[in-house]
């Protein structure tokens, strides 16, 4: 199945009939043209897997609202963009709820906080076992040897915030390793 | 991405012949025809402006309900629009509100030059915006409704255009109801508050349309 637009369309039309195969090749490609269309906007492959679900979800619950008769693709480009909006809405402001200012946590943070006592191959397995952005940070700190400027450039994050996952990654450690 | 896949046989599965919703011009169409009927009503019950005919023959007094027809025409083609993801791919036309809310500006601007020696303002103030709120109520109601069947991907603009189009039902029926011509009045008392419930239908419109 080639994904031009016509195809789509057509294929959008029978879905509409209550064609279930037609609908079925329908969400692969409108799914094939979807990801890279989110992973160039998402940092984690998780993150791009539940966000294609929901906006697939979405297009079934709107799917009365194409007719068959105009392009395709803008139809679902803005379906997919505004569960993107929605969905990075929702992330940054979680972060912010969760967010904690850099000088509540100075008195904790090590002196230099690439530098631990530990080093990183002895104790990879715990790290594997933290959320995959932790990981990354600390992955990119402690193997790959770059500062946390270098880490927040990137990643896309602004320094504090890299100090503060790391930090949040290192307590984790910290309780894991003592037990 | 097997998660994808199970998803994709979830929904084709559950999937059957959908009708596909009308035509926003359409749909636009039976909403102004509903709200002119329920303005025809409302006159009838009401009553209109006494000489409201000879009145009609002040060209300020004419461009200002022309006008006001012509916000309550484009916002509800606008909200038919806004209901659907993509605007139906007519951009343009789902933001023509905006240019006839600056005809409305200028022709009340040129009225208000023109309102010489100015019109006595009446005695009345804000019971003119409580009796467009009340008038508006339903047609308000009934926008939000129709426009819940759909899908907006713009749910704050839509509340917006929604509560417009309600509220210039009300304008439009206070303007041939009652007998005023104080142009601080109408700004003060019709058109602000109207401009107020319009800010009111995007925080409205993110409670009622999100989905």
């Amino acid at each position: 199945m080639t994904d031009n637009a016509g195809n789509l369309e057509a294929l959008m039309r029978q879905s509409l009939a209550g064609d279930q195969r037609a609908y079925a090749s329908l969400l692969q490609e409108t799914s094939r043209l979807l990801r890279p269309f989110l992973a160039k906007r998402l940092s984690f492959t998780n993150e791009v897997d539940d966000l294609l679900q929901e906006i697939l979800i979405s297009i079934h619950k709107a799917r009365h609202t194409y007719d068959g008769n105009r392009p395709y693709k803008p139809w679902v480009y803005a379906i997919a963009r505004f569960r993107l909006q929605d969905y990075l809405r929702a992330h940054y402001s979680d972060h912010l709820r969760d967010a904690i200012e850099l000088s509540e946590v100075e008195e904790s943070l090590p002196e230099h906080v690439t530098e631990t006592g530990m080093s990183y191959e002895s104790i990879s397995g715990e790290v594997q076992k933290l959320p995959e952005k932790q990981a990354a940070i600390l992955r990119l700190m402690h193997q790959e040897g770059y500062t946390a400027k270098e880490v927040a450039k990137k990643m896309g994050m602004n320094e504090s915030a890299v100090k503060v996952a790391a930090h949040r990654a290192y307590k984790i450690l910290r309780n894991k390793l003592e037990r | 991405m097997g998660n994808i896949e199970e998803l994709i046989a979830k929904l084709a599965q559950d999937t059957a012949a959908v009708k596909p919703a009308p035509h926003p011009y359409m749909l636009s169409l039976k909403w102004v025809g509903a709200a002119a009927a329920y303005l025809a009503v409302s006159l009838a019950v009401s009553g209109l402006r006494p000489g409201l005919m000879e009145k009609f023959h002040e060209p300020w007094f004419a461009a200002e309900i022309a006008a006001l027809l012509g916000i309550f025409i484009a916002t509800s083609v606008s909200a038919a629009l806004l209901a659907f993801p993509d605007l139906h791919q007519k951009r343009g036309a789902a933001f023509a509100p905006a240019l006839t809310f600056a005809l409305l500006l200028l022709v009340i601007f040129f009225a208000w030059n023109a309102d010489s020696p100015p019109a006595p303002l009446p005695v009345h103030s804000f019971e003119c915006t409580t009796d467009i709120t009340l008038i508006s109520l339903l047609p308000a109601a009934w926008t939000f409704y129709a426009m819940r069947q759909y899908a907006s991907t713009h749910y704050h603009l839509a509340g917006g255009i929604a509560l417009l189009s309600a509220f210039s039902v009300g304008a439009l029926w206070l303007r041939l109801h009652e007998i005023n011509d104080s142009i601080i009045h109408l700004i003060q008392w019709h058109y602000l508050p109207m401009l107020v419930f319009g800010l009111i239908g995007l925080w409205l419109g993110k409670a009622v349309l999100k989905w």
